[in-house]
């Protein structure tokens, strides 16, 4: 059944072929065809996340995959580095970092170090020394410290892996190839992916070569309520500020109402 | 059942702040106090952003102290001349506060300074309460005299009293100077920005106890100026830094609602001074959790502050 319904998958990404989803690379000379089970993730009241499984076939059969989810925007940080005060911890100084991606997850069907060269792995932007090569750094508050590079980009790892923004796995268990040349996985996009274009781009390496590549696009945007509450208070700050001390005071004196008790402080 | 806070740009299980509202709501109720100062810190630990925490606090607040202030104002229990200094000094602090927030986010130190002034507070608030009530207990145990420590409280009410622009407030039936007012008013107002509370603990006792005013006049008039003070800072923390969830203080409103109810039918059933004790011992846990946060080494040294406005 699962087979099948790759093939069939399969056969619709050929009649497919030239749609403007993907790209080559100029080193890549075949195309990774590939669709998602979405394109579009909305945010609503009740947004806890959400899961995009992808389908792809591989151009040339046996060949490795690496799979990478990034975001279209880039991220301008500005970190706080925690240092002591006597006794007490607190930020000593910061720093604007740029070049990192909001979000990066990568998915391959093998050890990377095992598929690409570490030349080709810092040129295609394929795990996380290369992320760290890319970051760009400068003080803007307090005296550096020796080990600061080391000290922020592990800061940022550890803060973006524990919001599910960043994650590399290395193994068939998440990238499934049936026969060397259909594959499935899925990516897993947690709440804290906010709105945005995301790309999956399917990288294939015959003996540490590219031999094609696919992208595919993933919007998130807020709807309803949450799009509205987001605009108005980014937007319109004021009345929106006015807005809620006016929903506040009627919300207080309906309870008021209800429990004819006159409410508590 | 998860649900998207839209500012604090996270998801979050519904009944743990719905469940936070009505502990907190709970207590308000049993033990007579707004909870504020239990609120900001219990969503601080759950991850809310410790600046959307505050301001969506003091959302909150405004809701929930609207209808007690609409009931004292009906019973005649609000003395508006004294109101309107008071408020005079909690807009005045509310607005420095504000931008205090502003500042002290981009410079990173946010958390700390909220952190070091509610050990202070709370440390304060509750070593006076603990000792305070368990002075109660041994007296009321052994019999002893009514009188507690009323002169020295009588002697600083006077000392205010003499200072210049003396007003004459027909409710509280008192002649004294505005200044007092004023600046207790601001005190509150900054740390309404700052902590997200609405100050009633510290503005009841000295408005009793250091202005003169009766009880239920200090109760009715502190209510009327908590929902002002609390609703210009509602209005410029959702100006200035955008940081109010408006989704986040409906659902703590709503917890709290109904945990208040619960909580006053529990504290009919107590004694006061065991009450006090009770959140003493609260306020106190709550102090040393605070205080652990400020020394022992943080899990990663590297924190993201925010590169402009905003809670997300």
């Amino acid at each position: 059944m699962k087979r099948l319904l790759f093939v069939i998958l399969a056969a619709c990404l050929v009649v497919s072929l030239g749609a403007p989803a993907w790209a080559v690379t100029p080193q890549a000379s075949e195309r990774v065809l590939t669709a998602a089970s979405k394109n579009r993730i909305e945010i609503g009241l009740f947004y806890k996340g959400d899961v995009v499984h992808l389908f792809g076939a591989n151009p040339v059969p046996g060949s490795d995959l690496i799979i990478r989810l990034t975001a279209q925007k880039e991220e301008e940080l500005k970190l706080s580095v925690k240092g002591t005060f006597g006794p007490f911890w607190m930020t000593v100084r910061q720093y604007a970092v740029t070049g990192i991606p909001f979000v990066y997850k990568i998915h391959a069907s093998r050890p990377i170090g095992e598929i690409v060269s570490a030349e080709t792995a810092q040129e295609l932007e394929l795990g996380f020394p290369a992320i760290k090569n890319r970051m760009q750094m400068h003080l803007i508050r307090g005296e550096a410290g020796p080990n600061d590079a080391d000290l922020v980009f592990q800061g940022i790892l550890k803060i973006k892996k524990e919001a599910n923004l960043y994650n590399i796995e290395e193994g068939p268990e998440r990238l499934t190839i049936t026969e060397g040349k259909l594959f499935s996985h899925y990516f897993r996009f947690p709440p804290a992916a906010t709105e945005g274009t995301y790309l999956v781009e399917s990288f294939s390496f015959s003996n540490g070569e590219l031999v094609g590549y696919g992208k595919d696009e993933i919007h998130i945007r807020k709807v309803g309520l949450e799009a509205w509450l987001t605009q108005t208070s980014q937007n319109y700050p004021l009345a929106y500020g006015i807005g809620a001390v006016i929903f506040a005071v009627c919300a207080g004196l309906l309870v008021g109402v209800i429990f004819k008790k006159g409410g508590h402080h | 059942m998860e649900i998207y806070l839209p500012i604090a740009g996270m998801s979050i299980n519904l009944f743990l702040v719905v469940g936070i509202g009505a502990l907190v709501g709970f207590l308000s109720g049993m033990f007579g106090v707004g909870g504020g100062f239990l609120l900001t810190p219990l969503m601080m630990m759950i991850g809310i952003p410790p600046a959307v925490a505050a301001a969506s606090d003091s959302n909150q607040i405004v809701a929930a102290a609207s209808s007690g202030a609409f009931a004292h104002w009906k019973l005649g229990n609000v003395d508006f001349k004294l109101g309107l200094v008071i408020l005079f000094g909690g807009i005045a602090g509310g607005t420095i506060g504000v931008q205090l927030v502003k500042i002290l986010r981009s410079l990173g130190n946010f958390e700390f300074v909220m952190k070091v002034v509610y050990v202070l507070m709370l440390g304060l608030v509750g070593t006076a309460m603990f000792i305070e009530s368990l002075n109660t207990i041994r007296k009321s145990k052994a019999q002893p005299s009514a009188a507690v420590s009323a002169p020295s409280e009588a002697k600083l009410g006077k000392l205010f009293a003499k200072l210049p622009l003396k007003m004459h407030f027909t409710r509280s039936g008192l002649h004294t100077s505005a200044i007092f007012p004023f600046s207790i008013g601001a005190i509150v107002g900054v740390m309404a920005a700052l902590l997200g509370v609405g100050g009633g603990f510290i503005m009841v006792p000295a408005m009793i106890y250091i202005i003169g005013m009766p009880t239920i006049v200090a109760i009715g008039t502190d209510l009327f100026q908590i929902v002002l003070t609390s609703a210009n800072v509602t209005l410029q923390q959702a100006w200035v830094n955008k940081t109010v969830d408006v989704l986040l203080a409906f659902l703590l409103l709503l917890g709290s609602t109904f945990g208040a109810q619960f909580g006053a039918a529990v504290g009919k059933k107590l004694k006061g001074e065991q009450i006090r004790i009770l959140l003493a011992i609260i306020v106190l846990a709550m102090t040393v959790k605070l205080f652990l946060d400020l020394v022992m080494t943080p899990e990663n040294l590297v924190s993201l502050a925010p590169a402009k406005g905003g809670g997300h």
